[in-house]
């Protein structure tokens, strides 16, 4: 599963059909699956890595073993995409030109100048206009809050402050935070006809005074700007032409009054130069079917498919390792995450190779979800088979780890059919199904519910060993494993047989509009329970040592208000995450056994 | 104060017991199901907290929970076909209809079939031993019927939510559905909400509740107040034989009493009475003549929904003992002697319990899967474990007098 921004911050007609129940499976199909995707030799998977292309290779072997063909069209059963792996500056240069006597000054090492991961490679020269904290709300907000409202920045330089006004009152900070990503306020600089944004980190804010490492961002879209961030020392002789202090300037604005304005930067102009390398590298989507047993002529949807991601964090280099310090650099064998996905979809696969079917069976193995669902993006915007012949598509992502015979079904709002179906396969599996409609979940089956097919998805929920070292084969629950399996092959077969495709339902998205998210500054060490739904945010565990586990949070308990926010869901947790500031103690009020309870929790850092 | 234990919308869900004080629109049931209770702003509310050092746990009585219905907004209220191999339960699932109808569900294929007319609101179904006659409440024959429900769905289509509620329809009567032919004949006809009800083992005659007694005679300005806040009030026990003939009241107290099942012997009714207020509910049992009516808790509580094991050892009831919104399944020994045992220990609403006729396994109601409204599970049932349990089980303690 990919670990999103919310991850990130915590650290019909009836089937008349008569089916048998499923027969008594013979040993685990899917248990030598894991183990072996889950050992050494594979070393985590890494999108691009020699292991992923081991890990391609076993997929590959067992697609062939069990009877599978490479799709129409195709020669082998590997579809290689290109994708970025990272991003580093490439030697970007400021120059302040003008402003008294002090002359031109170049500055040209990381510590002052670094181009933002999505900026564009250029050179620009001009006058430099202070921008405040560059955030414009959105007019539908009804907020009121436009960092430009009063500046004339066309065909100039912006100047902005990261981040969002300090002091503000905890509600204008909500709404602030909303639009304060960078890439949205590279947006916004460019939509009012800037030709270059430079980032200055004020002194009230978290990492003041530093340039903005260069994030790992697999979102090539260029931001169609030239953009990068500069030391506090780079921007003091534009201040200082203008009157000013950084510091000055940015507590004028701190308090979120949103008639606090710029300023533009009398007598001097910087010569901005941005050089952002991307380096490039292959991997490769696997994806094979079964060919239908009847004449498929009479479908109008004549394929189903089964999808789960085959790779994983490698050492876990990117960015999105939750490991402690102590395990930095393991091997993340990810058993659970998604050698078990990648498993139940080979294991389905054969048992459905040898039944009949009405349809083609699609088995499609991801590479790149965890860092951004790129292979499923990338088969849906190129698809080797045309959607418009695909019915549905079931996806399994972290399916190792069953608890109390829960299985998560997501997704389940794509299709009006899906409620009936479940139920009916249900009544077999004997699952306690916790389902969700919200097909906008971090992992694949996003990418096909933004294709418009049906789809669901599979998940046993998470775990403390999610996306660290520790999660390793001899921890997932094969027989609950097993189970998971004959639950969708008797979903896929009743798919299968049934004359008319299931229609799409489109699902709103429940959250959020607008330009994107600061992005968390804080850590506080807590693990989401993503399967239940509670009113709250219900824990499913703590890092250790992170603030969570200091303030006596364990896992169960569910989070109920934060800093004087009331909390009905993870996003309302994530917005009040976004308002927390470092070191600053909150009170936090949750539930245990259904005692309400309070403690303090204090934020630490989020680099 | 009205609380829906199931039905519970997003709304509500999200208010505290609090919240429902000053509402003044009285006790209200959902067939012999749902119960919807008015608190008083004097706020006489079943006291909420953790009983000491709890030796069970909900493992102990149920394993392998499993979740029987997921289509459609709400489901609950399942029977079980004598033979075990069926349930019949009611669901919001009919498309253009935004009320329960009623359906069997083959626990072998997982199929689920409508057997009720699909027009109307209906509940409370149950399966004639030795017949292919299933019973249930409907309100088909009202010709306002599809008028309510177009109503409703331009009410809910306008975004809007409100407390789900009961409204005792009084035109809601009880029919016997034949599998064999397809036919549907009415055993009741009386004006006033006929519902709840159920089969004797031998399937010669229902016990059913029944708020006629509203109807046909000159009503107190009090009574008349009661019928327009609070139709239960007059829900009384009745009998009658499995034509329809014979009808016959057993109850005459105040208050709501509903939900009549035969014991398995046939010798007794179980059901639940609710005081005056509708505040305070118990476990009842008496003779089929209406005769020997015993209390069998005195629980303080909200209980209800009860129902005997086939063992005929004790009742499976729900209760709101541990706090407002909170109903856990009990048990209690068929005499009261014992104080009832706690059987599920999950959030939201568990009731409406419900044993396969082996004993082996329970079919209930519960909310615990998240969201709102409640859907059918389906567990193993431990009947050593529940026997032990309540041989250990103290006396009964009088509840304290509100």
């Amino acid at each position: 599963m990919k670990r999103t921004l919310v991850a990130a911050l915590v650290a019909v007609a009836t089937v008349q059909t008569v089916y048998p129940q499923a027969p008594a499976p013979a040993a685990s199909k899917a248990r030598a699956h894991v183990e072996a995707l889950a050992s050494e030799r594979y070393e985590g998977r890494l999108a691009g890595s020699a292991g992923e292309r081991l890990a391609a290779d076993y997929i590959v072997g067992e697609l062939q073993r069990i009877g599978a063909r490479p799709l129409p069209g195709q020669r082998d059963f590997r579809l290689p995409f290109e994708f970025t792996a990272g991003t580093r500056d490439g030697g970007s240069t400021i120059e302040v030109i003008g402003s008294g006597a002090s002359g031109p000054r170049r500055f040209a090492a990381r510590p002052d100048v670094q181009a933002l991961s999505f900026s564009d490679n250029g050179n620009v020269t001009g006058p430099v206009v202070f921008a405040g904290y560059g955030i414009v709300v959105p007019e539908s907000q009804e907020f009121g809050y436009d960092s430009y409202a009063t500046l004339d920045v066309k065909d100039k330089v912006v100047l902005v402050l990261r981040y969002f006004p300090e002091d503000a009152d905890p509600k204008t900070r909500g709404v602030l935070a909303r639009y304060a990503d960078l890439r949205y306020k590279a947006m916004a600089a460019r939509q009012r006809g800037a030709r270059a944004m430079l980032v200055v980190t004020g002194p009230s804010s978290p990492n003041a005074g530093e340039t903005i490492p260069m994030s790992f961002d697999t979102a090539l879209a260029g931001s169609g700007i030239v953009a990068a961030s500069i030391s506090a020392r780079v921007s003091e002789p534009l201040f200082a032409a203008a009157g000013q202090t950084l510091a000055l300037a940015q507590k004028a604005l701190d308090s979120g009054n949103p008639h606090a304005a710029g300023f533009a930067i009398p007598d001097a102009s910087v010569a901005v130069g941005t050089v952002v390398v991307r380096e490039k590298q292959s991997a490769a989507n696997i994806a094979g079917y079964l060919p239908a047993t009847t004449a498929v002529s009479a479908l109008n949807k004549p394929w189903v498919a089964l999808g789960a991601h085959y790779d994983h964090l490698g050492r876990g280099t990117h960015g999105n390792s939750l490991a402690d310090k102590a395990d930095a650099g393991k091997v993340h064998f990810g058993a659970d995450d998604n050698a078990s996905g990648t498993a139940a979809v080979l294991a389905a696969g054969e048992a459905l190779a040898a039944q009949p079917r009405r349809r083609h069976v699609m088995l499609e193995f991801w590479s790149g979800e965890e860092l951004g669902l790129i292979g499923s993006s990338h088969f849906v915007n190129a698809p080797a088979v045309p959607l418009d012949q695909l019915a549905a598509y079931i996806n399994f992502d972290m399916v190792g780890r069953m608890q109390d015979n829960k299985l998560t079904v997501q997704a389940t709002g794509t299709s009006p059919v899906w409620g009936r179906l479940l139920e009916q396969a249900n009544i077999a599996a004997g699952f306690e199904l916790l389902v969700q409609q919200d097909p906008y979940q971090p992992t694949d089956v996003a990418s096909f519910n933004q294709a418009g097919i049906p789809s669901l998805n599979f998940f046993t929920g998470t775990h403390t060993d999610y996306h660290r070292p520790s999660d390793t084969a001899d921890k997932i629950e094969y027989e609950d494993l097993d189970r998971i399996v004959a639950f969708a092959v008797a979903i896929v077969r009743r798919l299968g047989d049934t004359e008319e495709a299931p229609p799409f339902t489109k699902v709103d998205q429940q959250t959020q509009s607008g330009g994107g998210r600061a992005g968390v500054r804080v850590f506080t060490g807590t693990i989401p329970d993503y399967s239940t739904e509670v009113k709250g945010l219900l824990l499913s565990g703590v890092i250790g040592g992170g603030p969570a586990e200091q303030a006596g949070l364990q896992k169960g308990d569910v989070i109920v208000e934060i800093a004087g926010q009331t909390i009905a869901n993870i996003y309302d947790y994530t917005y009040a995450l976004e308002v927390l500031k470092i070191g600053e103690p909150v009170k936090v009020v949750y539930l245990r056994s259904g005692e309400r309870k309070e403690t303090t929790l204090t934020p630490g850092a989020r680099k | 104060m009205v609380f829906v234990p199931w039905g519970v919308s997003k709304v509500s869900s999200q208010l505290s017991p609090e919240d429902y004080h000053g509402d003044n629109s009285g006790m209200r049931s959902l067939g012999r199901c749902v119960i919807i209770v008015l608190v008083a702003a004097s706020g006489l509310v079943p006291a909420a907290g953790q009983p000491p050092a709890d030796p069970n746990q909900e493992r102990d009585f149920l394993s392998r929970v499993r979740r029987l219905t997921i289509e459609g907004k709400r489901a609950g209220e399942g029977y079980w076909s004598p033979d075990g191999t069926r349930l019949v339960f009611q669901s919001e699932r009919e498309p253009g209809n935004p009320f329960y109808q009623i359906y069997t569900l083959d626990l072998e294929t997982g199929d689920a079939k409508r057997i009720s007319p699909g027009v109307g609101k209906t509940t409370c179904a149950f399966f004639r031993p030795n017949s292919d006659e299933i019973l249930f409440s409907s309100t088909h024959a009202d010709p306002k019927s599809k008028q309510y429900q177009d109503d409703e769905l331009t009410f809910r289509a306008s975004g809007k939510e409100r407390r789900y509620s009961w409204d005792y329809d009084p035109e809601m009567d009880i029919w016997a559905f034949s599998e064999k032919t397809g036919a549907l004949k009415a055993l009741t006809t009386a004006k006033g909400y006929d519902a709840e009800a159920s089969y004797s083992p031998d399937g010669q005659w229902v016990a059913f509740s029944s708020m006629r007694d509203a109807y046909g005679r000159a009503l107190s300005p009090v009574e008349q107040k009661m019928l327009e806040e609070n139709p239960s009030y007059f829900g009384e026990i009745y009998i009658m034989r499995a034509d329809g003939s014979g009808q016959k009241r057993l109850t005459t107290e105040p208050g709501y009493d509903g939900g009549p099942f035969f014991t398995p012997d046939g010798s007794r009714i179980v059901w639940r009475r609710f005081d005056e207020r509708g505040l305070i509910a118990d476990v009842w049992t008496m003779k089929p003549d209406g005769a020997d009516a015993r209390k069998i808790t005195d629980f303080g509580s909200m209980s209800w929904a009860p129902y005997a094991h086939p063992s005929g050892e004790y009742f499976i009831f729900a209760s709101n003992k541990l706090g407002f919104e909170n109903f856990e399944l009990f048990i209690v020994d068929t005499q009261g002697v014992k104080e009832p045992v706690r059987v599920t220990y999950s959030d939201g609403f568990d009731g409406l319990p419900v044993p396969s006729p082996d004993g082996t396994e329970l079919a209930w109601t519960s909310s615990r899967a998240g969201g709102s409204a409640g859907q059918l599970f389906l567990a193993r049932w431990n009947h050593e474990k529940a026997r032990e349990a309540l041989k250990n089980a103290p006396p009964r303690r009088p509840a304290k007098p509100s």
